[in-house]
């Protein structure tokens, strides 16, 4: 399994007071929990089990994950443009993993 | 007591009326699911603790049909202002028949986030799923789609 890629497609300009839309994906396998491997032990679970996405430091919108969102997440989702600043998306794995991506928003 | 040949086919009989009631075919389920509405309210009620009310206001788009339940796309949308103080706080989606029955919840900030939001989830087989939407002023708003999955997503 190749290492989880997160991506997101946001747009870098935006005028004050227009909703934008967010799309983000990670290359992840959310393994379950449920699966047995060929001896028939449990494969453990991992799963990106929280998603959040802060704007100039605040967190705008998050996402608690379970067992039944698909494998390689997508997530889509909206924010109004108040100001100029950092995006910060975050995913969070289980055993205290993480992955994190980051992006300048430009508000006039 | 000997057996005779009709007591034979009786037991027959009775046996596999009582198999086919143990085992009501597949197409059955939606019609159970449609007279079960109040089973969906009971599951949210003992989930949250609290009575969801049935509402319009939540938009549940989901396929009527899918050919695999390992990546059945949801969008979600709920009709608020999403101001101060009248917002949707949180969404959470249920699948009951799912081995595990809690699919996500998402987390809305009054003035910074519209309550929208899209994804894939897994589905183990047909079934209504259920979104249940809690208000700033503590209501809980519930809808529900039916989605026909062809494949078992959760193995």
């Amino acid at each position: 399994m190749t290492a989880p890629k997160p991506r997101v497609l946001v747009p870098s300009a935006a005028a004050k007071g227009e909703v934008i839309r967010v799309k983000t994906i990670i290359s992840h396998q959310m393994e379950t929990g449920l699966r047995h491997d060929a001896q028939g032990q449990v494969i453990p679970r991992k799963i990106i089990n929280r998603f959040v996405c802060r704007y100039a430091g605040v967190v705008v919108f998050s996402m608690d994950l379970h067992e039944a969102i698909s494998a390689n997440p997508f997530i889509e989702f909206y924010l109004r443009a108040t100001e100029s600043g950092r995006l910060e998306f975050i995913w969070e794995e289980d055993g205290g993993g993480g992955y994190q991506l980051e992006h300048q928003l430009a508000v006039a | 007591m000997s057996l005779t040949r009709r007591d034979m086919l009786m037991a027959a009989c009775v046996g596999s009326a009582a198999l086919a009631s143990a085992f009501p075919s597949p197409g059955s389920a939606r019609a159970q699911d449609d007279t079960a509405q109040d089973d969906t309210i009971d599951l949210i009620e003992r989930l949250t603790g609290q009575t969801p009310t049935l509402s319009d206001r939540l938009h549940l788009v989901m396929p009527a049909v899918f050919p695999t339940g390992y990546t059945v796309p949801m969008d979600l949308d709920i009709d608020s202002p999403m101001t101060a103080d009248d917002h949707v706080r949180r969404i959470r989606v249920f699948a009951p028949q799912n081995p595990l029955i809690e699919v996500a919840s998402f987390n809305f900030v009054p003035q910074r986030s519209i309550a929208r939001v899209s994804t894939r989830i897994r589905l183990a087989k047909p079934q209504y799923v259920v979104a249940v939407a809690e208000m700033n002023d503590g209501m809980l708003l519930m809808t529900k789609t039916f989605v026909d999955v062809a494949t078992n997503g959760c193995i």
